[in-house]
Parts: structure tokens; C-alpha cells; sequence
């Protein structure tokens, strides 16, 4: 265990290097290369929204007014303080509002979930029911959309 | 300001939790597969927030919005997610409106309650 929070940190150090590098050239190639490609997503049904909805409903009846962080953080999963501050990385943003900040985190979470369904798709192929790392990098390469991700993953 | 470097990772708990409600109950994650969508998911956020500011300044905005994240995510070839995104940033609002209503009901509320709380004392005292 305590090798391994060793290692996390010190991926995380190398990893934000490379996440600036990345954030960089990816925005430049964005302004420029603004032609869609193919869309190779799958529908997307999204189970853990509709348990995130439901708990927003009956929060704003029962909740106290010093809790509003935790309030927020009812309707997604991941924290929304963590996705603010990964998009203060950005040496460009300025100012980013609530409702930014609660679209890319949700954004986040469908990511995650798009590409473990990806990722799966390969595990299965290969008989297998545990995604393996391998399985991961098979799904990134094979979809356009994920391009972005090129790079950033050697670890 | 981010004060330690893991304060940008996401946390694998959730990550996990997300994984495990995408696919069948028979599917497993290995460490090292979690580790890498893990990773996956901060270098997406900040893709998807790069984009969204460079859209934003074309437009000569200073903050980005909620419409700058989905126009970018249908332009990044993530419109997939746009329409229960919307949906998701709806509830949104109306759960940041209830809260602001709720507040200031309590303010109305508490004022009535004390009143109410003293005379539910006198009733105690004259039986």
C-alpha cells in the first residue's frame, strides 16, 4: 500500500507536467482543426444520474445553510472543488462559473463511464471479465475522439 | 489555489463506483485499468476546459459558461453527451433556485417559529 501512494505521487507530479503540455498544443490544434470527425461514442444511457437527480430533489428540503458545498456535490459524484481546481490548471481561464464547473464534472463522469463500456468491449473480446490497463489503451486508440488522450497516458 | 499536487487527482473511490455502475455486474477492474481512465479523466478535464476557454475568448468572453462546456463537448465529438447533460444542468438550476427559495423561507420560517414557540410556553404554563 504505502509504495503504492508513493508511486500515485509521483505519476501525479509528471502528470500535471504533461497535462500542461498537452492542455497547450490541444487548444491550439483545436482552434485550428475545428472539422468534425467521426463519432464512434456509443449511445449513451447513463445510470448514475437518475440516483444523483433524485438525491437533489429531496436535499433542498432537509438541508441547513452552512452545508452548500456538500449540497452541491449531491448532484455529481466526483467533487466539484477537485474539477475546479484541475480547470484552474488552464493559464487561459480566468473565471469559470457553478454551472461550468458542475457541466465538466458531470462531463467527467460520463467520460469515465463511456470509456470503461469501450474499454470492456476489448476485455470481452479477449474472453476476459477484469479490464486490464491493456484494454484501456486499445479503446484510446481506436477512437477518434479519445486522440487527445495520445501521449498523456504513458505512465 | 491548489495547495498539494494530489489535490488534483480525482478520488479512485468514486472513480471505482463510476467504472463499476457503467458495465455488468460481472465486470472487474484491474488497478492498473482504473489508474488509467483515472488518469484519463483529468487529462479530458482539461481538454474540454482549454477548448471551452479558447471558445470563450473567440467570443470575447471573459467567463466561461455552462453553453461554452457543451458547445466544446459537441465540437470535441462528445455530443453524445450534450442531451442528458442538459437535462442534468436543468436540475441544476432548480436545485440552486430551491436552495436560495428555501433560504429565505427559513428566515420567514425561524421568525414564525419563535412566536409560535412562545405561545406554545404560555399554553404549557396555564395547564
Amino acid at each position: 500500500m504505502a509504495s503504492e501512494d508513493l508511486f500515485q505521487h509521483e505519476f501525479s507530479e509528471e502528470q500535471d507536467l504533461e497535462l500542461g503540455q498537452v492542455m497547450e498544443t490541444e487548444a491550439v490544434e483545436q482552434v485550428e482543426a475545428d472539422e468534425p470527425t467521426e463519432v464512434i461514442e456509443d449511445s449513451e444511457e447513463n445510470p448514475p444520474k437518475e440516483a444523483a437527480t433524485e438525491k437533489a430533489t429531496d436535499k433542498p428540503v432537509t438541508n441547513g445553510e452552512k452545508t452548500s458545498p456538500e449540497h452541491e456535490a449531491k448532484m455529481t459524484q466526483l467533487p466539484m472543488a477537485r474539477i475546479r481546481n484541475i480547470m484552474k490548471l488552464d493559464p487561459d481561464m480566468q473565471v469559470a462559473n457553478n454551472e461550468a464547473v458542475f457541466a465538466v464534472t458531470r462531463a467527467v463522469e460520463l467520460f469515465v463511464a463511456s470509456l470503461a463500456r469501450e474499454s470492456y468491449t476489448y476485455t470481452v473480446q479477449s474472453k476476459k471479465k477484469t479490464i486490464q490497463k491493456r484494454d484501456v489503451e486499445m479503446a484510446i486508440s481506436a477512437v477518434d475522439s479519445l486522440l487527445f488522450l495520445d501521449g498523456a497516458m504513458n505512465f | 489555489m491548489v495547495e498539494r499536487i494530489e489535490d488534483l487527482n480525482l478520488p479512485n473511490t468514486v472513480i471505482a463506483r463510476l467504472i463499476k455502475e457503467s458495465l455488468p455486474d460481472s465486470a472487474n477492474v484491474s488497478k492498473e485499468a482504473r489508474a488509467a481512465i483515472a488518469r484519463a479523466a483529468s487529462v479530458f478535464a482539461i481538454f474540454v476546459t482549454s477548448s471551452s476557454t479558447a471558445l470563450a475568448h473567440k467570443q470575447n468572453h471573459k467567463t466561461i459558461t455552462a453553453k461554452d462546456i457543451l458547445q466544446t463537448l459537441a465540437e470535441l465529438d462528445f455530443e453524445s453527451f450534450v442531451p442528458s447533460l442538459t437535462q442534468d444542468l436543468e436540475a441544476y438550476r432548480k436545485m440552486v433556485k430551491d436552495k436560495k427559495e428555501s433560504k429565505a423561507n427559513k428566515k420567514e420560517a425561524s421568525t414564525n417559529d419563535n412566536a409560535n414557540a412562545s405561545e406554545a410556553v404560555v399554553e404549557e404554563a396555564t395547564e
